[in-house]
């Protein structure tokens, strides 16, 4: 069993873990770890008594959206599920996570280069089912035969944009909540063999 | 729940493992026609051929990715160990 010093030590990890995903989620990645430090209420070296730098606790954010991210990806694509099941999950996730995703993605070039490999591997790990079950529907001509990057690219690229333009587009609301319907409705009417 | 030491996916069904042997560490993507693991050599290439096709990345933005991986999968992670 754990002893009580032990369980304390996870809970402040824990805050700290929540903290900071909440303060990016809102100010994005400039945000500093004093911010995350005074809002979780610890000191600042707390934190770099959980987290050897801040670049470890951005990859941990990252990975743990990203193993959310690929855990229902998983199960689903097992299933042998539809395209349309697989954009609506991972919309769904993105939506979970939307001001972060957002972040993440429009301030790429701010985050450490080791860190961004994290975001990299989940769009890798997206491109592997979604690859999985694209060649499945097109061998069964469901779905043109456009090469596989392309089609994963105007998914991604479509989705992206409209993240990027949160403003324009629903800037009163959750973007996603707002187009997810109307955006896969219309990718799989493109892609339709 | 095991996981692929040469590429890190998930074996749930019988049909991830290589030739639906349980036993074995690797998954059916990462084992050569009669069975056996893919080299790092050969894992690398596919990896990099793989990225390169769905995701249409440059070859060397391509080859990066495929390292970074590798570098934390239990079959490669001595080959990154030399001037680290
Ligand atoms: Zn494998």
């Amino acid at each position: 069993m754990k002893s009580k010093r032990q369980l304390q030590k996870e809970n402040t990890k824990i805050k700290i873990f929540k903290t900071a995903y909440n303060i990016y989620s809102e100010y994005g990645f400039t945000a500093t770890t004093a911010m995350i430090a005074k809002e979780a209420g610890v000191s600042h070296g707390t934190i770099f008594v959980h987290f050897s730098s801040v670049n470890e606790l951005l990859t941990c954010l990252i990975e743990s959206f990203g193993d959310n991210l690929a855990l229902e990806i998983h199960d689903l694509a097992e299933k042998n599920d539809s395209i349309k099941k697989l954009l609506e999950t991972h919309l769904n996730i993105l939506s979970k996570h939307e001001n972060f995703y957002i972040h993440l993605i429009s301030e790429k070039s701010l985050i450490p280069e080791d860190v961004q490999m994290a975001l990299v591997n989940i769009q890798s790990n997206f491109a592997f089912h979604f690859n999985r079950i694209i060649e499945r529907e097109i061998q069964r001509h469901a779905v043109k035969s456009i090469p596989i990057h392309m089609i994963f690219n105007t998914w991604i690229g479509l989705i992206h944009y409209y993240l990027l333009n949160k403003d324009l587009f629903s800037p009163d609301e959750p973007l996603l909540k707002r187009y997810s319907s109307e955006l896969i409705k219309t990718f799989l009417e493109l892609i339709k063999d | 729940m095991k996981i692929c030491i040469a590429c890190g996916m998930p074996m749930k069904e019988l049909s991830d493992f290589a030739g639906e042997d349980t036993s074995k560490d690797y998954c059916v993507h990462c084992a050569r026609p009669d069975g056996s693991m893919q080299s790092f050599e050969e894992r690398k290439t596919n990896m990099i051929n793989f990225i390169i096709k769905t995701q249409g990345f440059d070859e060397k933005a391509a080859t990066k990715i495929a390292e970074n991986n590798m570098k934390k999968l239990p079959a490669w992670k001595e080959y990154f160990n030399i001037g680290d």
